[in-house]
């Protein structure tokens, strides 16, 4: 299974695949900070670590569905460009196989992105001297929640990916995906749990409530937290197995 | 000969229509076996079923004298192929190209340099193969396909795109593999022409029916010439030849006598002039091998 991710990077060579998350990464992260910064020097006596966290998390339901659209396609677009799906199954690659090293190179992608918000929240927060200690747990939580709820998109957008060759469908889902992460807040808590993309603000640590017209931020118990995250893993390996199983069937 | 590929009824079927139906194939070992038909035959199929890319609707696969379904691993690693277009990644050169075939085979970096070489694209590997032309893209293909110097290698329409030279180059290459490596080779074409040149046996595929199989040389015996005769009075002249033992055929305004000798062609000509029938003209017919091909496949039928 290493051989069959390492060669999905190898694969990943020269498509500027990981500049360009860092790029799209960075806008996303210089838009939330500026933000942060600009709501502290409107008001010192709120400065702290959720507000910085709270802002992320609302702009990753807006960029990390679409830049997970983004990463998935490029994945799966070589294959049906090159058309090499002849080539890989013919050299003995089993189909699941496959479709597993491709499904954890996207994740592992996430999960770089995950680590590299945490770490430059917690260097703008130094920066910024936020008197309290940097939040190891909070930021955990918080890369966790998101994580979480990119690898379930990340199964859909595969699952569409592997399917259609025409990645623009592909393209569209992560749009509007990203339109339902941004708004997602907005629905009925029974319309806001059946969209996989309202997560990335469902699992964050931090929740934000106006109290009159004041917005306040405070930390959600892990524990109302943790049976979201297990639910929203199970549904992520169910898309991942229905992906893998009609992706699995289709002749090439 | 040991038989490294066979099948027994193997067929396809989309719908209600039959792209493969009850296909025999045999391919004994050290074989260049050239699998012909128009297009849409079902040639590449039929080898896309013996690569387990397409599930047959019916019948069974051997390669190897072993089953496909259950041996599919084993078969796999001992089989290069390249079907319909060349596969490849246009963002990476040549040379990553074939490092990526290198990974998925398990193959030392001297394969690399040889299947290059073979293919002459040793000087162009590290060019990114967005670059290639279609017959450069080919050769990679085929390059990559020879990468582990298998046991069996599947070629569909190999010579697509390639200019003169290159199709000459490659009927060289591909006629010397056998000696030089022990491969045996199944290679599908339209071309009667191109087959003809390569292949020690042959398989005629035609609305995905198997229509002749069998070695180069017993499909050249039917082109054999025959001896066409014209006479005043056809009628006469057949019974008096049946009584002499020949069975000639009439064809439009002529006798077809085939399989005969010249000694028996003067034979034929006394009898006839002895028995007062007079002979018009005696001519030799040849049939070419595009013509039997024809005549297999149906006349009028584009190739």
């Amino acid at each position: 299974m290493i051989h069959a991710i390492r060669l999905e990077f190898y694969k990943l060579r020269r498509r500027f695949l990981f500049g360009m998350t860092v790029l799209f990464v960075c806008v996303e992260l210089i838009w939330a900070l500026m933000a942060a910064n600009m709501s502290f020097a409107r008001n010192p006596d709120r400065v702290g670590w959720e507000p910085v966290i709270a802002m992320l998390t609302s702009l990753n339901g807006l960029f990390l569905p679409i830049l997970s659209a983004i990463v998935v396609s490029r994945i799966c677009d070589m294959e049906h460009k090159g058309n090499t799906w002849k080539l890989l199954l013919t050299c003995s690659m089993k189909r699941e196989r496959l479709y597993a090293a491709k499904y954890i190179c996207a994740c592992a992608i996430m999960l770089s992105v995950c680590a590299m918000q945490g770490l430059v929240i917690a260097a703008f927060g130094t920066v910024q001297g936020i008197t309290q200690s940097v939040p190891g747990f909070l930021l955990a939580r918080f890369m966790l929640g998101t994580m979480v709820a990119s690898m379930a998109i990340l199964a859909l957008q595969q699952w569409l990916s592997m399917v259609v060759k025409n990645q623009a469908f592909a393209l569209c889902l992560g749009m509007l995906g990203g339109f339902a992460g941004l708004v997602g807040d907005l629905f009925p808590a029974a319309v806001r749990k059946l969209l996989v993309w309202s997560y990335y603000s469902g699992l964050s640590p931090i929740a934000q409530n106006y109290t009159g017209n004041e917005l306040q931020f405070y930390v959600r118990n892990l524990s109302d937290s943790l049976p979201e995250v297990g639910g929203l893993m199970v549904v992520a390996m169910a898309i991942y197995l229905a992906g893998r199983f009609f992706a699995s069937r289709q002749e090439v | 000969m040991n038989q490294i590929v066979s099948t027994r009824n193997l067929s396809k079927r989309y719908g209600n229509v039959f792209s493969v139906n009850e296909v025999n194939l045999s391919v004994c070992e050290g074989d260049i076996y050239g699998f012909l038909g128009p297009n849409g035959a079902g040639k590449t199929t039929t080898l896309k079923m013996l690569l387990g890319l397409v599930r047959p609707t019916g019948g069974k696969v051997k390669i190897f004298g072993k089953e496909l379904e259950a041996n599919r691993r084993y078969i796999l690693q001992n089989i290069g192929s390249l079907i319909e277009s060349p596969s490849n990644y246009e963002h990476l050169t040549g040379l990553e190209n074939m490092r990526v075939v290198q990974r998925l085979r398990d193959v030392p970096d001297k394969n690399v340099t040889e299947a290059l070489k073979m293919v002459r694209l040793e000087k162009q590997k590290d060019k990114k193969v967005a670059q290639y032309s279609l017959g450069m893209k080919q050769r990679l293909g085929i390059a990559m396909a020879m990468l582990s110097f298998p046991k069996l290698l599947i070629l569909d329409e190999p010579t697509n795109g390639l200019d003169p030279a290159g199709i000459g180059e490659m009927r060289e290459l591909i006629k010397s593999l056998p000696q030089r490596y022990g491969m045996t080779i199944l290679l599908s074409s339209h071309l009667l022409s191109e087959i003809e040149q390569m292949a020690t046996s042959v398989g005629i595929i035609h609305n995905g029916t198997m229509l002749f199989q069998g070695s180069m040389e017993k499909l050249q015996a039917r082109s054999r010439p025959a001896i066409r005769i014209k006479t005043q009075d056809h009628a006469m002249a057949r019974e008096l030849l049946a009584s002499r033992g020949f069975f000639p055929k009439v064809q439009e305004d002529s006798l077809l006598l085939e399989n005969i000798t010249d000694s028996q062609v003067a034979q034929v000509n006394r009898d006839l002039v002895a028995a007062d029938i007079d002979v018009l003209r005696i001519e030799e017919q040849t049939r070419s091998l595009e013509s039997i091909f024809l005549d297999l496949t149906g006349k009028g039928n584009s190739l």
